[in-house]
Formats: structure tokens, C-alpha cells, sequence
């Protein structure tokens, strides 16, 4: 699924330093352009940097590329409410890796000018090197493309000269903003060692603040004179793991909600005032016209039942309503009018919501906005008020005569009763389900007095599911022939409905299956294979394919081994790392998958000995297979089931022992010998 | 934008026109008729599967007036194809503008609807001096079966010409395209078409001094592992303006260059003086030949490359006063150079030694292949020599970083060179080292433990290409990086998570032929136990070639960078408790380009398992593919062959 920018202002507030991958889009850009600019020529680092040239590094590893010697943040409030941002940070580079901290990407909007910008090198030898705002090169803010048509967002890219291993790299950023927002956000922590870190708080005669901690002790400020100034040492790094929950969601920081004096316009101290502030931005918004009308009435006209009605406007909002985004200014935020959604039949996820909202209104159903970030884990039950969200669903409000059991993404709210939860922009996961990152997941609920916090329903791990049947028979020859089966549901359809989709040739779309059997038996040829694809994306998508496999049954002396696990791999590599894990682990979705392999005996063989059946349960996780031998037939059975999205580092050894075990019994081979005469 | 879209990239500025005014208003022009049979259209027979596909396009090019215009028609056919609603345009500002931009939608019912929407215009990039604009709209209303209209036009500011190209092979299937250039008439103009053109199309033809061509079905353009460069595959018609009058023999034209390039190399070169100074200090007088080549190269190879540096800033050019060397004593005196510059540097001291060195221009083969016939002197990129010692001849170019006497790059192995002399030269096919030369060695030694792993030792060795491109991909690296990169290289020949662990420290940073590398390693579960039996897989490093060619069906050729081979030597000791009970025979496969085998014994309680592995050969023709995927196959399956031990006797008797 394509990741659908929302609430952007607040991400232009993180770290200016180079994010990974981040750069690659504006690196290819700027191979275009010809060469880089020439560098200024003469200027001292500033002292703040020189002092830190005799400064002992942080704690690391012999594999930390950096360390961030030093980052401060000044912010200056203005009574009327806009704020001067300063941002300095200065990074060791320990090792080539690291020279990527000499690229420093800064963000800006309408509603955040850059004012001056500046980078320096202090080399292991020679002079310093500065550069300024005039040789960056601007372009596009980098992770905010995908459907983006447009966007005000950019960011200016700086390279500091000589950024090697022994040079230290260091940058000044001021910038003025006029947030949506009285609050700021103090993200100290790294992917590297920090050694040192402040904010500072410059507030108008008056004002006040509150800070909240996230996954950080307190820490008392100094205030002196109006400044009021935080400070951390020695901050561990937070590096990338594999299938680690969102960065943000684990990294170390401070937000801040700003009080001004009988202000209209107070930050975010709690989540109501975030839907409050959301409200006023969409008031009018869902306002029906008269083609909506006609529109609802000819898609509902068969519909007899309330939950055939939500269906026939969800599907024409999710299907005939094409995503784009176009977010100048506060349509970053804001969503377009219902009916200019409708007239132009495009939108991003937020007007996708709205016009559907506005439909269901039209119907006498009650529907609320809201807001999420697609990376489970962002944000969290604990989480301060923000806008660290990217992405927008809705609920439902169901009516008293929709009990529909398939409807399984329902919650039961305290004051809206019986609400489904529903992405219109997910064009491939139908009504009553939710996809894997957003289950579990916190969103801020929009109703009319404000907005709450809440935790959008785990789906069941039947609702995500590969199921494979094989029926094939064995020759004395070792060939396997016969009939197989991929039937996939929730998730894993969605998932080969968009890669059929865009497969663009029959040739690309068998690939899927190509590398299926391609895994499981050394050599064999596909005779048949067809896809199964309903129109109705609530239906399961399936493989038929017809194969013949020489050699599969290995013949070695008079005996032959067959491996009775056909096809499929549940195992996984992701935890057989020499270092041990740091981070928990994030599944993408709950799932249950199950296998049925039936493999006729070739003739004049018998079973000599059989793979052990396998039955672990981790709570977490549970797998069981068994090998059979039923009349001249082995009945291959196995399922795999995972029920927790999130692991606890400390059960990592659990999950890495469960995934030896299934690489174990998938391996497994039957032993065959001639038959006893 | 669909015919010119390379401007930044573009080729050569020739000259400035004075007086031709800017793009003049696009005329008010009609559609192109709609043909009923496209509205209907729900599939294209040629392009199964397709998301969309252009049933009409057409490129206009006027280099009198410097102007194109593009007209596009794209019928929608699922919901991914949707997403060609969204255009984006982008142009390099100070050199080119674009306007006149009207679109539609067209619904399958055959209800127009003008596209009046905004369009934006806000710049992809900004650099001093540089800006990379986009015009960007989408049209609305288009579902699943539409059809997309829009045209443009974009005018070149200023008074300069571009060398252009039409690109016929495009990301979606063209049902027909039209283009038309007129050049402009001040300058000689030759188009070619280096890859060929789509079949059934005629080529460009001049038509009252306006060149023409229409295409019909033009597949996608797709990509496939082990492909040949892009380059090489795209379709494409190129024109390329010049100065001068037109060669069009390429005797000729190749004759000139050759005398052309080989002044200027005599010129860089013809410092004799200097160059025995330098060579006393490298050979001694009673040097073999043999060894007087060796010694000068070495040498060369000392001398600081830097064309292997990491891009600097200009500041950081100038602090350092990297002058320009003018000739062959320059780069000796001061001790560095670029590539270039050193390869000619070791061709005049060759020379001065007394050797018979020849300079030569290549063309390498990791971008385009190289054609005579397209008259293109920029297509010979790369500068080696060639040395005569009695009836051997050694090929050199130790202005690559790394690269032992005798070994050329990979892209520079197997291509076509210019042997640069007074009369013109002559052409000179560069050698290919055999699959063995660029040889993976895997010895280990390993024991089988109760749990069914094994664990110890793996000693690993690259040859020739193979130690070379490693030495280049890691130059900039240090310890830590290239030991992650080993440890992963052999995490990915192993089809099953392993443990490995770097235990020496391998010769990054030296011409050697080969590069070694020592590990621990332990496999968790490399024995699966079947009941009273023990059953050992009898190839460890396989999984490079499990998933090699699975795909069933090829477009292009198969197209490797160089041959070659890997051979593996494994010894597991086995426990005690253990007997063999079966092991698998030897196997052979192939005998063409690609051949294998294995086999593998039990002694003195070592199960002892060797494969061979040559795949020695640069291409395979598509038409080969299915023998090529069954041989694979075959691999895999000798690949899986396991061998049986037992714990008793009456087990390990089967």
C-alpha cells in the first residue's frame, strides 16, 4: 500500500540530518543538475563547533558509522504566536558510512521559511570549510511523493565538504514558522550515540508551557531569564533493525504544548483539542450537493438493507474515486469539499473520507474522521497530543439492524455504540476488514466535541491467510505430477491483487508461483497455471496450477526420500544475526496459514520411516504439522498462526528457536523402500 | 516529455543561431479522430495483462523554429492503469519552456470532458544556475476503461540546438506513434537507429527535408534479470548534429580518428627524457622483458589514482592543488593522476623501456555494445595498452585501481578496440579470461554435530574478475563494512540462516590476483533426521545458482558481466555413532558453456563433498533459454541430492 501523506508540518519539525533512504529520489534529481555548486571559501567553523573538537565521544560500537557530538534547539516565541527555530548539531564521523552526515536535508513550507542555513567541516587537518543556504540544492521534501500531484513541501540539501572519517560536520538552520500549532517537538535521540543535546524555550512575558517525556525519564529544566533550557547526556543510539516497530514510536522524546495567555489558538494539550482543531477545518466540508444526491440515490436504489447501502457508497467512494494529492498550504491538513471530490472524482485519503462521510450523512448514518500513522507504533496509547499522523480513516457509526459477521474491523465505543472502522483509500481491502498496519493500531477518533485516542480492533488470524492444497501422485522415477492450489484471503489477496495488477505482462504475473515452485523443487515445469481473481475484492484470490516435478522423489540407493512439505516456506532468517536483537519484533498482520498436501506413493514403494509430527505453541505464534500415511497416500498437514503483532525483544529467542523448527520440519524428508513382496 | 525528455542529460551545444525566434502559438488544432474500436477496446491482444496502453502518440520536432510538440492518447484498462492520469512534465527551465497544454477524458460511453483544471508548474530541483521544473495535472473522471487525451508543446529558449532522439520503446505497449523532425538546416545532421527497429516498421525516411517515421506495436519496454545493458535493447532513432561536413565511410572516418587520438597520445607521451629518468629508478638494465613490463607497472600502480577518490568540492580540489598534468612527465613528477592519465604514463615508459606497447581505445560493454557503423568516436570511452613481449601479448590497464598486470576490467574484456597508430590503426578485439580464471574457491572443513549442525572453518578464495570487482565495489570501505560485505556474500551461498564469522583479514587493498577471506561458520540443522536415519544435504554453497533463471519464459538474451566458475571443496566430520548408509553418485552436467559437477565420499569418517561449477560464456541467445533454465534445473536437483547415515546397522544396510 502506497504510504498517503496527511498531517506533513509536524515532520518537517524532525531531524534535519539525513534520514536513510531518504536521499535517493533527491540524489537522483540532482545527478541532473549538471554539477554541484562551488563552496564558500575561507570561513571558521563557529566556536561552539571548535569546542567540541577536544570533547571525549559518547559510548559506541566499533560499527557506529557517527556520533552526534552535540545538537541544540532554540525556540523563540513570539507573542503573536510565531516562532524562530534555531537548529545546530555537530556529528564525528567515525567511519565512510557515516560521511552521510555531511549531506544535512532541511524541510520547509509556506508555514516554516528557511531563514539562513549554514554547514561546516573541521578536517582532521588543514583549515575549515563552511557552506551556506546559497549552495544547497532544493528540491522536493524526499518521502513524500507516493500520489503526490503536488505539494508545498521541499527541503533545501546541503553538502559540507570533506565529510570523512576523523572530520567533524556541523550545521546552523534558522527558520521562521507560523505552525498550525502552539507546540513543538524536541527529538534528541538517534540513530547514533548522542553526547549531548538541549533545547531551549524562549517564551513572551505570559506564557507557559507544558512538556510531556516519550520513552524518557523527565528531566527538570533550567530556567533562567525566560529561557528555560532542557539538557541530555550520553543518549544511546536507537539503530534499525528488521522488522523493528516505528522509529519514532520507540526514539526518545520531548513535545511541547505552548500556553499563551487567554489565547484562542492554544497548543495541543490534549487530544481533544486536536479533533477540535480538525473540526473547524472540515466544518462545511462534508455538505452535500444536489449530484451527491442523485449520485447516493442511483447506487443505493437496489439496496434494501443499511449495510448493502454502506456497502454501495463505500464501494464507489473506494473504487470510482481516484487517489491523488494535491496539498498546497493547509490543504495538507484540510480536506477538499465533498463536492468538489465528487465533481472531479479524485482526492487523497481525507477527501476520500469526506465525500464518503458526506454520503452516509445523506443516508441518516453518522460517520467520524480518523486520523492515523500508518506505522503501528508512531504513536501509541501514551503519546502526547501531536500530528505525527500521515494517513486518514474513518468510522462508521452501524446502525442497530447491521449485524453483519463479516464485518470484523467493529469496536464497541462507550458513547457511539457499535462503530466500523474503514479506509476508502485502500482500494483492495473490502468493507468490514482493515489492513495489517492498521490494526492494533492507535488513531485519533474525530467527534463532534473533540477527539479521542483509540486503539483500532486486531482482526482475527483467520481473516489473513495462504492456504495451499496439493494433489499429486509419485511415479517409481521420482516425477511428481499433479494438481496445486494457492488460495489466498484478507492481506495476502490484497497483496496479489495489486501485484496482478501491475504485473503488466501474463509473463510477469506467473512470476508469484514461478518463484514458489522455484523454492520448493529443484526442477519443474508448470503445465497450467491460472489465476483466479473475483471482481468482488472480498472473495479470496487463487493459483490453479498443474505441475509436473522430475526428480522430486530422490531416489538414493533403493530408497527414495520425499520431502512431504510440497511447496512454502514459513521459516525466516530475520532473527539469525550474530548480534542479538535489540529492537521487538512487528508482524505485519495476524495470520493463520494452513497446507494440505496429499502425495500418492509411487508404486512398489512403501513407507519405511516418517517425519515426527511438530506441535509448538509460543502464545504468540503457534505451528503444528503431521505426515500421515493414509491407505498409499502421505497426508501432509500444517498450519501456522500468528497472533500477536508486537514481540517482546525478550521472547526473540523464542521466535528465532520457533523458525529453526519450522526450517527443521520443512526439510524433512519421508523414507521410502521397496515394497516387501 | 515523450520525444525529448533527456534534455539535461542531452548531448553536445553546437552552436548559437542568431535570429530564430522563440516557439510561436500552437494552432488551435483539431483531436485526432477517435475510433470507435478503441472506446470499445477492454484488452490489447499484444500487451495481455497491460494497465494501460498509448494507442496514439505523436512528436513533432521543428529544429528551425525550436520547438516539439507531443500528443499523447492512452486508453485506461484496470484500475492500475488509472494512475496515467497524472501528468507530469518536466523541463529544465533556463533552456526550455513548455506551453499549449490541453487534455481530455474520453469515458467509454464516448462522452468527452475537457480537462480545465490547474495546472501547477513548481520545480523538481534547484541548484545555482539550474532548475528542473515540472508542469503537473490530472485529468478527472477517468475509470477503468477511458481514454486519456493531452498534448503539449515545448519550446527551446534561446538559440541553441540539441542533438534529439525518438524513443520508440516506452514503459507501456504503442499501438502507433508517428514522429516527424525537421532539422535545422545549418548543420549537417545523420540519424541512425543502434539497436534496431520494432518489427514491421520502415525506417526514418526525408520527405521535403523532413524526416518521418510511423510505428506500430511497440512492446513495453520490461526488464529481466541477467539482461543485456538498456542501451542495448531500447528502441530508439538518434540524430546528432555536427560541425563539420558528414563522414558516412567508416574507413574513413575510423582512419581519421585513429591518427586524430594517436597524436594527441604521442603528444601526452613523447617525454623521453624524463621517461628514462623515471625508468632507472623502476627497472635495472639486465631485466627480462617479462620482468621490466612487471616492474613498471607495479610501479605505475603506486602512483596516487585519482580517479578512485571520493568526489571532492572544489574548495577541496584547490587546498589540495591537484594540478592538471599536461603530459606523461607530469603525472611522474607529481606523483598522480587520473585513471586515464596513468594508463598512458605506463605506455611511455613502456615504450622507453624498450617494449613494443600499443595505446589502444576500447568501448566497454556495461553500457552500449559497440558499433562501427553508428561513426561514434565518443563510443571508444576507455584507454588500455597492449604490449608485445616475443609472441605473447599482454593487455594492461593500471589506471584501474586494483587490476593485476594482464587483467583488464570486466568491461573492457571482450570488446572492440582501436589500435591508435599514424596510418589510422587498426581494429583489435580485447581477450576474455576464461570462466576458471575468475574462479570462487570454498574450502571448508566441518563436523557434524548431535543436533544435526555442522560448524568450523571456511576458507574462501576469489580469482581474477572476481577478486577485482570485489576490490573496486569495496575501495572506499573500511574493515568494518567489507568484513559485513564477505560475511554476507557467504550468508547468501548458503540456502539456510548461518552463523559465520570473519577470522583474517583479507588483502583489499593490493593488485593481487586473488582475494582470501577465512570464516567461522556453523549451519543450525544441516542434518535432518528421518526416524533412525540422518539425511546430509551434499552441497552447502548452492543457493546463488537456486535462484538463477526460474523464470519460464525470456525476453531478451542472457548476458552475464564475465564467465565464471566456482569450485567447492567441503569435508564434515561425522559422528561416530553414525554409518553411512547411501551416498549419492557422481554427477556431470552440461559440457557447453555451462557445466557441473559433484560428487562427493566417506572416508576415515569425512563425508567428502566436491562440486564444480563453470559458467563460461558472456551470452546465451533467448532462443537457448529453455536449455538453459533446464540445465539449471538440473543443477538444482543434483544440488539437493542428499547423502544417508545411519544408526544401526540394519538402517544404514538400505
Amino acid at each position: 500500500m502506497r504510504g498517503r501523506p496527511y498531517l506533513r508540518e509536524t515532520e518537517l519539525r524532525q531531524r534535519t540530518e539525513v534520514r536513510a533512504g531518504a536521499l535517493a529520489r533527491l540524489l537522483v534529481l540532482l545527478a541532473a543538475c549538471l554539477s554541484l555548486p562551488p563552496c564558500a571559501v575561507g570561513a571558521e567553523a563557529p566556536a561552539w563547533m571548535h569546542a567540541l573538537t577536544t570533547v571525549s565521544l559518547p559510548p559506541h560500537d566499533d560499527k557506529a558509522d557517527a556520533v552526534q557530538l552535540y545538537s541544540e534547539t532554540v525556540l523563540s516565541v513570539r507573542a503573536d504566536g510565531r516562532m524562530r527555530r534555531l537548529e545546530r548539531g555537530a556529528f564525528r564521523i567515525l567511519r565512510p558510512d557515516g560521511e552521510a552526515r555531511g549531506k544535512i536535508v532541511v524541510g520547509f513550507s509556506p508555514q516554516s521559511r528557511i531563514l539562513d542555513l549554514r554547514g561546516w567541516c573541521i578536517p582532521v587537518t588543514g583549515k575549515d570549510y563552511a557552506v551556506k543556504l546559497a549552495d544547497a540544492v532544493e528540491s522536493a521534501w524526499p518521502g513524500v511523493q507516493n500520489g503526490e500531484l503536488v505539494s508545498d513541501l521541499r527541503a533545501e540539501l546541503l553538502l559540507i565538504p570533506a565529510a570523512k572519517p576523523g572530520s567533524i560536520v556541523g550545521y546552523e538552520v534558522e527558520q521562521e514558522q507560523r505552525p498550525y500549532f502552539l507546540d513543538d517537538e524536541w527529538a534528541f535521540q538517534n540513530t547514533v550515540p548522542v553526547r549531548e543535546a538541549r533545547y531551549t524555550l524562549e517564551l513572551p512575558a505570559g506564557w507557559n508551557y507544558r512538556a510531556a517525556w516519550v520513552n524518557h525519564d523527565e528531566v527538570t529544566p533550567i530556567t533562567e531569564g525566560g529561557r528555560i533550557t532542557w539538557r541530555v547526556g550520553e543518549v544511546a543510539a536507537v539503530p534499525v533493525e528488521e522488522s523493528m516497530p516505528a522509529w519514532r514510536g520507540i526514539a526518545s522524546r520531548m513535545v511541547v504544548a505552548l500556553v499563551p495567555p487567554g489565547s484562542a489558538t492554544p497548543g495541543l494539550v490534549s487530544w481533544a483539542d486536536v479533533g477540535k482543531w480538525f473540526n473547524e477545518l472540515a466544518r462545511g466540508r462534508r455538505d452535500a450537493s444536489a449530484q451527491i444526491r442523485t449520485q447516493i440515490a442511483a447506487l443505493t436504489a437496489g439496496a434494501d438493507t443499511s449495510l448493502a447501502k454502506i456497502a454501495a457508497l463505500a464501494h464507489f467512494v473506494q473504487t470510482d474515486v481516484r487517489y491523488v494529492a494535491i496539498e498546497l498550504g493547509v490543504g495538507g491538513q484540510q480536506p477538499h469539499a465533498a463536492t468538489e471530490v465528487f465533481s472531479h472524482r479524485y482526492g487523497d485519503c481525507k477527501d476520500k473520507v469526506t465525500l464518503l462521510s458526506s454520503m452516509l450523512n445523506e443516508i441518516g448514518i453518522e460517520s467520524y474522521y480518523v486520523v492515523i500513522n500508518t506505522e503501528r507504533g508512531a504513536v501509541h496509547a501514551d503519546s502526547p497530543p501531536s500530528l505525527h499522523f500521515n494517513h486518514m480513516v474513518m468510522a462508521i457509526k452501524l446502525p442497530d439492524d447491521v449485524n453483519d459477521p463479516s464485518l470484523l474491523a467493529t469496536a464497541v465505543h462507550p458513547k457511539l455504540g457499535r462503530i466500523l472502522y474503514f479506509d476508502p483509500t485502500d482500494e483492495l481491502t473490502p468493507l468490514g476488514r482493515l489492513a495489517g498496519s492498521l490494526q492494533a493500531n492507535y488513531g485519533l477518533l474525530i467527534v463532534p466535541d473533540g477527539g479521542e485516542l483509540t486503539r483500532l480492533p486486531q482482526l482475527a488470524s483467520a481473516s489473513n491467510s495462504v492456504q495451499r492444497t496439493a494433489k499429486v501422485a509419485l511415479d517409481a522415477d521420482g516425477v511428481l505430477r499433479g494438481e496445486v492450489v494457492e488460495r489466498r484471503v484478507g492481506g495476502p489477496a490484497a497483496a496479489e491483487r495489486h501485484r496482478l495488477a501491475g504485473a503488466g505482462r501474463p509473463a510477469e504475473q506467473r512470476r508469484s508461483v514461478e518463484r514458489l515452485m522455484a523454492q520448493a523443487m529443484p526442477s519443474y515445469r508448470i503445465l497450467e497455471a491460472r489465476p483466479v481473481v473475483p471482481a468482488a475484492i472480498d472473495q479470496p484470490v487463487e493459483w490453479h496450477l498443474s505441475i509436473e516435478a522430475e526428480n522430486y522423489g530422490r531416489l538414493t540407493g533403493d530408497l527414495m526420500l520425499v520431502r512431504p512439505r510440497l511447496i512454502g516456506g514459513k521459516s525466516s532468517r530475520l532473527l539469525e544475526t550474530r548480534e542479538p536483537r535489540r529492537q521487538p519484533i512487528e508482524f505485519e498482520a495476524p495470520q493463520s496459514d494452513s497446507d494440505t498436501f496429499e502425495i500418492e506413493l509411487p508404486p512398489h514403494f512403501e513407507v519405511d520411516e516418517l517425519p515426527p509430527p511438530v506441535k509448538i505453541d509460543r502464545g504468540f505464534a503457534a505451528y503444528q504439522s503431521r505426515t500421515r500415511l493414509v491407505g498409499r497416500t502421505l497426508v501432509y498437514t500444517r498450519n501456522f498462526e500468528i497472533r500477536e503483532l508486537s514481540l517482546p525483544v525478550s521472547r526473540a529467542e523464542e521466535l528465532k528457536q520457533l523458525y529453526r523448527a519450522i526450517a527443521t520440519d520443512e526439510s524433512r524428508s519421508a523414507v521410502l523402500r521397496p515394497a516387501a513382496h | 516529455m515523450a520525444g525529448s525528455g533527456r534534455m539535461l542529460a542531452t548531448l553536445r551545444i553546437l552552436w548559437v543561431l542568431a535570429g530564430v525566434g522563440g516557439a510561436g502559438v500552437a494552432a488551435a488544432a483539431d483531436w485526432p479522430a477517435l475510433d470507435p474500436a478503441d472506446l470499445a477496446l477492454t484488452a490489447e491482444p499484444l500487451a495481455p495483462a497491460a494497465a494501460a496502453i498509448v494507442l496514439y502518440r505523436q512528436v513533432d520536432r521543428d529544429d528551425e523554429l525550436g520547438v516539439e510538440r507531443n500528443f499523447l492518447r492512452i486508453k485506461v484498462l484496470n484500475e492500475e492503469g488509472r494512475k496515467y492520469a497524472n501528468v507530469e512534465i518536466a523541463f529544465p527551465k533556463p533552456i526550455e519552456s513548455v506551453g499549449g497544454i490541453e487534455a481530455r477524458t474520453i469515458s467509454p460511453d464516448g462522452t468527452i470532458t475537457k480537462f480545465d483544471g490547474t495546472i501547477y508548474e513548481s520545480p523538481l530541483v534547484k541548484a545555482r544556475g539550474v532548475r528542473l521544473m515540472a508542469k503537473t495535472f490530472t485529468l478527472p473522471g477517468v475509470q477503468v476503461g477511458s481514454i486519456i487525451d493531452y498534448r503539449f508543446r515545448s519550446s527551446r529558449v534561446g538559440f541553441l540546438i540539441y542533438d534529439s532522439e525518438w524513443q520508440l520503446s516506452a514503459e507501456l505497449f504503442t499501438k502507433r506513434a508517428a514522429f516527424s523532425l525537421q532539422p535545422n538546416t545549418r548543420f549537417p545532421i545523420v540519424w541512425r537507429w543502434p539497436v534496431g527497429l520494432p518489427a514491421g516498421s520502415t525506417p526514418p525516411e526525408r520527405v521535403s527535408g523532413k524526416i518521418q517515421m510511423t510505428v506500430h506495436d511497440v512492446p513495453a519496454f520490461v526488464t529481466e534479470d541477467y539482461m543485456p545493458p538498456q542501451n542495448t535493447l531500447r528502441f530508439r532513432v538518434e540524430f546528432v548534429y555536427s560541425k563539420y561536413a558528414v563522414e558516412t565511410k567508416p574507413d574513413d572516418f575510423w582512419r581519421h580518428y585513429g591518427k586524430e587520438r594517436y597524436r594527441r597520445v604521442d603528444s601526452f607521451i613523447d617525454h623521453r627524457h624524463s621517461m628514462e629518468k623515471a625508468l632507472a629508478q623502476i627497472i635495472t638494465p639486465g631485466d627480462a622483458p617479462e620482468v621490466k613490463l612487471a616492474k613498471i607497472y607495479a610501479r605505475v600502480q603506486q602512483l596516487r589514482n585519482i580517479s578512485y577518490e571520493p568526489p571532492r568540492s572544489e574548495e577541496e580540489q584547490a587546498r589540495e592543488r591537484i594540478l592538471a598534468s599536461d603530459d606523461a612527465g607530469d603525472v611522474w613528477d607529481r606523483g598522480y593522476g587520473s585513471g586515464q592519465q596513468m594508463t598512458w604514463l605506463f605506455l611511455a615508459l613502456a615504450r622507453a623501456a624498450g617494449l613494443e606497447a600499443d595505446a589502444v581505445q576500447v568501448s566497454t560493454r556495461d553500457r552500449h555494445f559497440f558499433q562501427q557503423a553508428l561513426l561514434d568516436a565518443n563510443e571508444l570511452n576507455k584507454n588500455v595498452v597492449r604490449v608485445k613481449i616475443g609472441n605473447k601479448e599482454v593487455w594492461a590497464d593500471p589506471g584501474v585501481k586494483f587490476a593485476p598486470l594482464g587483467v583488464l576490467p570486466w568491461a573492457e574484456t571482450k570488446v572492440t578496440g582501436r589500435v591508435l597508430a599514424k596510418d589510422g590503426g587498426s581494429w583489435v578485439t580485447t581477450p576474455l579470461p576464461s570462466a576458471e580464471f575468475s574462479r570462487t574457491e570454498r574450502r571448508a572443513v566441518l563436523t557434524l554435530d548431535e543436533d544435526g549442525s555442522v560448524a568450523g572453518k571456511l576458507k574462501l578464495r576469489y580469482f581474477g574478475l572476481q577478486a577485482l570487482t570485489m576490490r573496486l565495489s569495496e575501495a572506499n570501505e573500511d574493515s568494518v563494512t567489507r568484513k559485513q560485505y564477505l560475511e554476507k556474500e557467504v550468508k547468501r551461498s548458503v540456502p539456510t540462516g548461518i552463523d559465520v564469522t570473519l577470522t583474517n583479514a583479507p588483502d583489499w587493498d593490493s593488485s593481487s590476483v586473488s582475494l582470501t577471506a577465512e570464516f567461522d561458520l556453523r549451519i543450525p540443522g544441516w542434518a535432518a533426521g528421518a526416524g533412525s536415519r540422518w539425511l546430509l544435504p551434499t552441497t552447502v554453497f548452492a543457493a546463488a545458482e537456486k535462484a538463477m533463471f526460474t523464470a519460464t519464459n525470456r525476453r531478451y538474451n542472457v548476458y552475464l558481466s564475465f564467465p565464471y566458475s566456482t569450485e567447492d571443496d567441503v569435508s564434515i566430520l561425522i559422528p561416530a555413532t553414525l554409518q553411512a548408509a547411501t551416498l549419492p553418485d557422481p554427477v556431470a552436467l552440461g559440457g557447453g558453456a555451462v557445466r557441473y559437477r559433484a560428487n562427493c565420499d566417506f572416508h576415515d569418517g569425512h563425508l567428502n563433498l566436491r562440486r564444480h561449477f563453470d559458467f563460461d560464456s558472456l551470452l546465451i541467445e533467448q532462443k537457448s533459454y529453455d536449455l538453459l533454465r533446464d540445465l539449471f534445473q538440473q543443477v538444482r536437483t543434483a544440488d539437493e541430492r542428499q547423502a544417508i547415515f545411519a544408526r544401526d546397522r540394519v538402517a544404514a544396510a538400505h
